[in-house]
């Protein structure tokens, strides 16, 4: 029956013996219509444009529907061609990799120095990360992107990849999880003859997979999604990732079905990650942020 | 460390210990430097220099923050970031609060209503704003003129009408970042003992007075850090406002990061953008304050 498993409620104001009243019990269809209404306006627009792409362009301007004459995959397959996106996805994918490996790696080293090894005057530089924190980077994109050009660092991946060694969220997701690891481990490896950096490698690294695992999730999300620094730097090279050509859209007058159609190319590899990860990406997206 | 102090502790080897930490933070605190802190103080710099492309040419005081001050689109940015923190302080506030409230009373597909209200949080930024730019397109087969259509209404404007724009951007933020929030107030809520609850219904609470006197008070404290968070998040608007409709109408969307972009890359006037994001960075300064000293507080009950 719908209304016993609120019997064994454990969390939120109706409590198990409240169901009884036949006044809750409408609240409690209620909230889950409401709740129902929330999950299609969430999904929706994604499911939208998924519809939307079968549409050929005369269908799109004409009819006032929702669902496609036709469900012709060809039609797809010609935008894929017409504007290359084997290139930008293999292009994407490069500055997924490498941003990934740098998030995880820098971020965790800065953490374990700044949570664990703890020298003389960290505390400085915890200060100048937990307010780099606040303030957000696109506030700095002109100078940032000046000093790019004058280090001739402009047009290659090499800028992006970095970018994603120096976050301060990341890096605080990492401190908080260091701090947890026992301490006699560490003073164990250190009387084995295990340097610094040793320590981090052989110990922290395999000890941490939980929170490598979030980080790494989130970075190759953001990497994916990421576009105002891959634009400035990539743009017209043969570089150009898929959030690079989507942005371009914005000043080169494109129909509307192939700015869809390419909409819906990128947000499908971001879905299947969510899809498999889903469990890990929301339980960290929760405890970061309480925490951080 | 002074010299002195330093051959004393040398032979514990307490000096080799924290240089070796430095030297393994080394490489993270070079990025650090080179994508964060230097670009901040190189905006400094800049905004006191006139600029000729991306070369530096000569001193010129606070002429850029005149120019930036003088500029009719500055004034008119300026207004809109407190029309985009009124709505999102409206909108923005409230549904994550209201979602997290409403999944927690849940017990029926619970998991499956947290993994949708988080979904497009994940999806590219770039491709949702392109995807609400057709729901919002103002003819008869604009997505919600089709949907709203079906329900006997009229066609809207939607972001056309200028009085409209900003909360329909504000919509779609809310819609795009809701789901992060309302998990954190979820997870809040879910460590509020039960006891507190059994306690009221014996004093013969009734739900509503249980939300206002046991759940809300539970909330409160991360609220203000969400408030706080999202009023830092209205100033860096920049993207919706540039792909819906360029900041129009009539300036009716312009955004203070916005005006910034154009002065640097449509202008490349590098001075004057500079001088517009400091002014910025105060601002965002000025709030981390008060955040930070509102979290320093929470940590001392």
């Amino acid at each position: 029956m719908f209304f016993n498993k609120y019997n064994d409620k454990k969390d939120g104001v109706i409590r198990g013996y409240d169901i009884r009243s036949p006044k809750i019990k409408v609240l409690a269809v209620l909230i889950m219509l409401v709740c129902l209404f929330m999950v299609c306006v969430c999904l929706f627009p994604a499911i939208w444009v998924f519809l939307a792409s079968f549409k050929d362009i005369r269908e799109f301007t004409k009819n006032v529907t929702i669902i496609p004459d036709s469900f012709d995959w060809s039609r797809m397959g010609q935008t894929w061609k017409a504007f290359k996106f084997t290139k930008y996805y293999y292009n994407s994918f490069i500055s997924i990799i490498g941003s990934t490996i740098c998030a995880v790696f820098f971020n965790g080293l800065l953490a374990y120095g700044l949570g664990v090894l703890r020298p003389k005057g960290y505390k400085i530089a915890l200060g100048l990360v937990m307010w780099s924190l606040m303030i957000p980077g696109v506030t700095s994109i002109v100078a940032l992107f000046r000093n790019i050009n004058l280090v001739g660092l402009n047009k290659s991946f090499i800028p992006l990849w970095f970018s994603f060694g120096a976050n301060a969220f990341w890096v605080v997701l990492f401190k908080q999880f260091f701090e947890e690891i026992p301490k006699e481990l560490l003073e164990a490896a250190k009387l084995d003859g295990c340097g610094v950096f040793q320590i981090f490698t052989r110990i922290m690294l395999p000890l941490s997979k939980p929170i490598i695992m979030v980080v790494a999730i989130f970075a190759v999300t953001a990497a994916w999604s990421d576009f105002l620094l891959p634009y400035l730097v990539l743009n017209g090279t043969d570089k150009v990732t898929v959030m690079v050509k989507l942005f371009s859209f914005k000043d080169t007058p494109t129909d509307a079905v192939s700015v869809l159609r390419a909409s819906f190319f990128a947000i499908i590899p971001p879905t299947i990650i969510f899809a498999i990860f889903q469990r890990k990406i929301t339980d960290g997206a929760a405890a970061g942020a309480v925490k951080g | 460390m002074k010299k002195g102090k330093r051959r004393t502790e040398g032979q514990s080897g307490f000096r080799k210990k924290d240089l070796m930490a430095w030297l393994v933070m080394t490489p993270s605190l070079l990025l650090f430097a080179f994508f964060v802190w230097e670009p901040l103080i190189e905006n400094i710099r800049l905004s006191f220099f006139s600029t000729k492309m991306y070369q530096v040419v000569d001193f010129i005081g606070l002429n850029n923050y005149k120019a930036v001050i003088n500029d009719v689109d500055f004034m008119a940015a300026f207004k809109n970031t407190f029309a985009y923190t009124f709505w999102s302080l409206l909108i923005g506030f409230f549904v994550p609060m209201i979602i997290g409230v409403l999944i927690s009373e849940t017990v029926h597909l619970k998991g499956f209503f947290r993994m949708a209200v988080y979904f497009p949080n994940i999806m590219p930024s770039l491709a949702t704003i392109w995807i609400w730019s057709y729901f919002f397109l103002p003819g008869p087969t604009g997505v919600l003129n089709i949907l709203f259509g079906k329900l006997g209404m009229e066609p809207f404007e939607w972001l056309n009408n200028p009085a409209w724009t900003i909360p329909l951007i504000v919509i779609t933020l809310t819609w795009k970042s809701a789901g992060a929030t309302a998990l954190i107030y979820m997870a809040n809520i879910s460590s509020i003992s039960p006891d507190l609850y059994e306690a009221a219904t014996i004093d013969g609470a009734g739900i509503i007075q249980r939300v206002r006197h046991i759940t809300a008070p539970s909330i409160i404290g991360i609220a203000k850090t969400m408030l706080i968070l999202q009023i830092i998040s209205v100033f860096q608007i920049l993207y919706e406002p540039m792909i819906f409709k360029n900041g129009g109408p009539n300036n009716a969307s312009i955004s203070l990061m916005m005006l910034m972009y154009r002065y640097g890359y449509r202008d490349y006037n590098v001075g004057k953008a500079a001088a517009l994001s400091v002014m910025v960075c105060i601002i965002l300064v000025i709030l981390s304050g008060i955040y930070m000293k509102a979290t320093a507080k929470k940590e001392e009950n």
